[in-house]
């Protein structure tokens, strides 16, 4: 089985978890027209290479970064979100507009 | 399937196309109600399809495991009597032999290194063996979709899994039909050589490249039994992946592109060749006239835009 090393739970087989997505930069809700709103949500870069994705230990429902080579099949990190989430992301429309 | 009927005389080249029929097994009251749903609608269609009860799969499949109290207990079958197997090799080289014969010029061992546009319109590709200019282009290439249509500047709805399958040493001719069961995750059958061919759904996460995990093999090899014990001595002989371009309707793309003149025939993801011909034939009636035939319309890229999705979610035994 293949390890995935998850950063609250340490070493664990990959079958704990749930892959989530690539990770790519969400347009403003509030601003965004409703194209580039269906490509955030449909469309995906589907690189061959190193990526950067979303997964989660399902176990302990812990959501995590990782970098991984989708050619070799290689895990080359995993990280919290918080080294790339530093502020809350407001979904809420803004006032006045 | 009307036209792979044809497809060996037209081809001069014997695809193996045989006529077995398929079973989808039921294992839940769910399951049984979306199969009479189905059977409706395909019979709408003109496809002979049709939900059948236990004593109908006792006798299309003897050997099939039927417990009353098992684990997932079969309750009812939808029985598609025209289901086929061919060869798919056969069906790529009869492809190959026809069009040449035709006039058509094949390059092997020819790599796409780059797509060219201008003024959004295509223009030519670039090749390891020189730049070929055209002025129309389809892109049918499977798992790489994404990354061939990067090369055009088209960002497309697509995750590429790769999928496994095996098969088993050769066994006395035993089992006809082809069977799957989209519960269990699992679909077998028995070829012409007597191997028994065992897939199932896709890989957990994205990838390009053909790898053998033991996992897949394991849950295979467990879903497989769950149907047919007898195989518990089997050997596997081979295993092998493909990958496949996921849509997130499971739908294929076909049609139009926001490039010029650059038609897309990608998303297949599990559906294998079974379309390959009417694929081909309506697609080159889209380059031809340059307007989409009614038939593939509806699978546009465009849908996604107007989230007309076509929610598809009736592959073989496939994860979804």
């Amino acid at each position: 089985m293949k390890i995935l090393n998850c950063p609250l739970n340490g070493p664990r087989n990959i079958s704990e978890f749930i892959y989530g997505g690539e990770l790519h930069e969400m347009p403003d809700p509030n601003r965004c027209d409703s194209r580039e709103w269906v490509e955030h949500v449909y469309f995906h870069e589907n690189a061959a290479g190193i990526v950067r994705e979303w997964w989660c230990h399902s176990a302990t429902s812990y959501w995590f970064l990782a970098e991984r080579n989708t050619i070799t099949d290689e895990i080359i990190r995993t990280f919290p979100a918080s080294e790339v989430f530093n502020q809350r992301v407001e979904f809420t429309a803004v006032e006045g507009e | 399937m009307k036209l792979y009927q044809n497809l060996s005389n037209e081809f001069g080249y014997n695809i193996m196309m045989e006529n077995r029929g398929q079973l989808t097994l039921a294992h839940s009251d769910a399951a049984v109600r979306s199969f009479r749903w189905r059977a409706e609608v395909n019979q709408h269609l003109g496809v002979r399809s049709e939900l059948v009860d236990r004593q109908t799969i006792r006798e299309l499949v003897p050997n099939l495991n039927m417990p009353e109290d098992g684990r997932y207990p079969i309750m009812a079958g939808l029985w598609h009597a025209d289901g086929a197997t061919a060869r798919h090799d056969a069906v790529a080289w009869g492809y190959m032999k026809g069009a040449c014969e035709r006039g058509v010029e094949l390059h092997q061992l020819t790599e796409v290194e780059d797509v060219l546009v201008s003024n959004g319109k295509v223009t030519g590709v670039k090749t390891n063996r020189g730049t070929i200019s055209c002025g129309s282009v389809v892109q049918a290439v499977a798992g790489t979709s994404s990354v061939v249509a990067k090369m055009a500047g088209i960002k497309l709805p697509v995750h590429s899994f790769p999928l496994q399958a095996m098969v088993t040493q050769p066994y006395k001719p035993l089992l006809t039909p082809h069977v799957s069961s989209p519960h269990v995750h699992v679909y077998v059958h028995q070829t012409s050589r007597g191997e028994f061919v065992i897939g199932g759904g896709s890989d957990p996460y994205p990838l390009y490249n053909t790898r053998s995990t033991l996992d897949m093999k394991e849950s295979l090899a467990a879903a497989a039994l769950e149907l047919f014990p007898f195989l518990s001595q089997a050997r596997l002989m081979r295993q092998w992946a493909g990958i496949t371009d996921m849509t997130p309707d499971y739908s294929p793309i076909m049609g139009l592109s926001p490039v010029e003149n650059y038609y897309l025939d990608a998303g297949w993801g599990t559906w294998g060749f079974k379309a390959t011909p009417i694929c081909g034939q309506t697609m080159a009636e889209l380059v031809a006239t340059g307007k989409p035939p009614e038939l593939i319309k509806p699978f546009e890229l465009e849908r996604f835009y107007r989230h007309q999705q076509i929610n598809e979610a009736g592959a073989t035994a496939a994860s979804h």
